[in-house]
């Protein structure tokens, strides 16, 4: 253990900790929406996200960047950056709704017991993730810098680059845009209301199918949205680059406790915090061990997660 | 007539929970429907508002064939209930619960009017419209469902033991509350154990007996048939 460092680079930890975070939230939506309508864990939901950065690296190299062309100046930047976000949360969202359809349809319209929806979506995500595997010969690639990260200021010595800061104000956006659509519109409503009792709603004139629809479409939109920032800031991708993040989301969904929408950006940022603590202190090949040994812990005293669900079945 | 079942036929698994069951509820009725636990009212319930696949026979409603059209197509057309259990979503408020029976409708400025109507109707509701649904005792969450049905503006209700685990006191007056959403013109199919009430309130009433339906008449024949005395009413 080397606590000098550890306690040297706290600040610094911290905030990166918060930015992969950020990006593990923004993936763990998507299981939590899910879930909280389906009590399904979507395990397609990583290549959902990794369908999102290939078409960020793709709409980019269309518009003629790659590795080696310069950092584009500002206006340039703005349209490709929101180019890429545009065309990246479409296809999460299209890969979402396709799985939706393709996978887990026909199985609800037949009754089949959750085994069988457990295995097909672990299928999905197999041949999604094995796809991209053969269409890119399992290559990885680099993308084209889009923002050069920069510091922008210092936190008790600790540099917060640009980079650092669109990831986080991203998520705390693209966040709160979901919490106020979920909790105040009537659609919203309509979803809250198949997550807690399917039956009743069907009653008062929900269209079942269509909100199961509509929470596929959000996570894939958020899950687009992860990917873009995850290109700016990671810079490659690879066709299982999903499964580490959506494992990870996966967790952070359940630590927040899964169906609870705030409780997904909980988990996020602290899997993400604490990760990078375990990294500080124990090295950065613990880094993926501790996460997991907290969510086992944390689960032990607290089987819903931090916030339990609110999506389903309110806490009261 | 508003709604039209004819020998209708369900079952849960194997087992036979309907075995052609007809009825008829005409326009501006209130309709009870008798029986002892596990008669299969409420499963007649779910076969009109289309929660529960039936296996044969038809269910005519407003002159439309709605046999297997989907449950939430059928609130469109007309249907609204208040299920058993009262279904008050735990974690929405009363506003929000209210709101949802408002689901289909898109006039904002009569749901608004249609609000202010319930919470007349349910002054209690008025008070708590801020708490969340699953903090309400039974009664209010009896008053919830209803109120939350009418908000669809149905033009049949169906009400599945509206006076289940009420206070006498309380069931008195869900059940004038009933004649008088009755009186205001909404058709109302009323599955009840109270049967000495909602006959007595009904215009006609129909007693199911293990998913057959074994007599029907208006609400005063049924009453005063010793038959159903002995087996409903509690007095020899």
């Amino acid at each position: 253990m080397n606590f000098a460092e550890f306690f040297g680079n706290f600040p610094a930890l911290t905030i990166t900790g918060l930015e992969q975070g950020a990006i593990y939230a923004l993936v763990a939506l998507g299981y939590t929406l899910v879930y909280g309508v389906l009590r399904l864990i979507n395990f397609a939901h990583s290549e959902v996200f990794m369908v999102g950065t290939f078409t960020a690296l793709w709409t980019w190299e269309a518009l003629g960047y790659n590795q080696n062309t310069a950092a584009p100046a500002f206006g340039a930047m703005l349209v490709a950056v929101l180019v890429g976000l545009g065309a990246a949360m479409a296809a999460s969202a299209l890969t979402a709704v396709t799985v939706e359809v393709v996978a887990y349809r026909p199985l609800r319209k037949r009754n089949a017991p959750p085994l069988a929806f457990l295995i097909t979506a672990i299928g999905a995500s197999f041949v999604i993730a094995e796809a991209f595997g053969v269409g890119t010969h399992r290559a990885p690639f680099g993308m084209p810098v889009m923002i050069p990260s920069e510091t922008l200021f210092t936190v008790f010595g600790a540099a917060v680059t640009n980079i650092q800061l669109l990831v986080l104000g991203v998520t705390l956006v693209m966040m709160a845009a979901l919490d106020q659509f979920v909790n105040r519109s009537r659609l919203g409503r309509g979803i809250r209301a198949v997550a807690q009792d399917a039956d009743t709603a069907a009653l008062m004139g929900v269209n079942k199918n269509r909100v199961i629809m509509l929470v596929f479409v959000l996570g894939g939109l958020m899950a687009g949205v992860a990917a873009l920032l995850w290109s700016v800031r990671y810079g490659y991708t690879k066709f299982n680059v999903g499964f580490l993040i959506g494992l990870k989301a996966f967790s952070a969904a359940v630590l927040g406790g899964i169906g609870n929408l705030r409780g997904a950006l909980l988990g996020g940022l602290l899997l993400g915090i604490a990760e990078n603590y375990a990294a500080g202190l124990f090295g950065g090949d613990w880094k993926d061990f501790t996460g997991f040994v907290l969510l086992v812990v944390l689960l032990m005293f607290r089987p819903t997660g931090l916030l339990g669900e609110s999506l389903g079945r309110a806490r009261a | 007539m508003l709604l039209e079942i004819k020998d209708l036929t369900l079952l849960y698994g194997r087992i036979q929970a309907l075995h052609g069951i007809s009825l008829v509820v005409n326009e501006g009725e209130v309709v009870a429907l008798i029986g002892a636990n596990g008669a299969g009212k409420t499963t007649t319930m779910r076969a009109i508002s289309g929660l529960r696949p039936v296996a044969s026979g038809s269910i005519t409603f407003d002159g439309t064939d709605v046999t297997r059209m989907r449950a939430d197509l059928r609130v469109v057309r007309g249907i609204g209930q208040a299920p058993e259990g009262r279904g008050v979503f735990p974690g929405m408020t009363v506003m929000e619960n209210l709101e949802m029976g408002a689901y289909t409708r898109r006039d904002r400025s009569e749901i608004n009017k249609d609000l202010d109507m319930v919470m007349d109707l349910f002054p209690r509701l008025k008070e708590r419209r801020k708490q969340a649904g699953g903090t309400l005792s039974g009664g209010e969450q009896q008053m919830l469902a209803v109120g939350r049905a009418l908000m669809a503006r149905p033009k049949l209700l169906l009400l599945d033991e509206p006076s289940m685990g009420l206070a006498p006191m309380l069931i008195q007056q869900i059940f004038e509350i009933i004649t008088r959403i009755n009186e205001q013109g909404t058709t109302i199919l009323l599955v009840e154990q109270n049967a000495q009430q909602a006959l007595s309130r009904a215009h006609r009433g129909y007693v199911l007996e293990t998913g057959r339906i074994v007599k029907e008449g208006t609400g005063q024949e049924l009453l005063h048939d010793p038959a159903v005395k002995e087996a409903y009413l509690g007095v020899a």
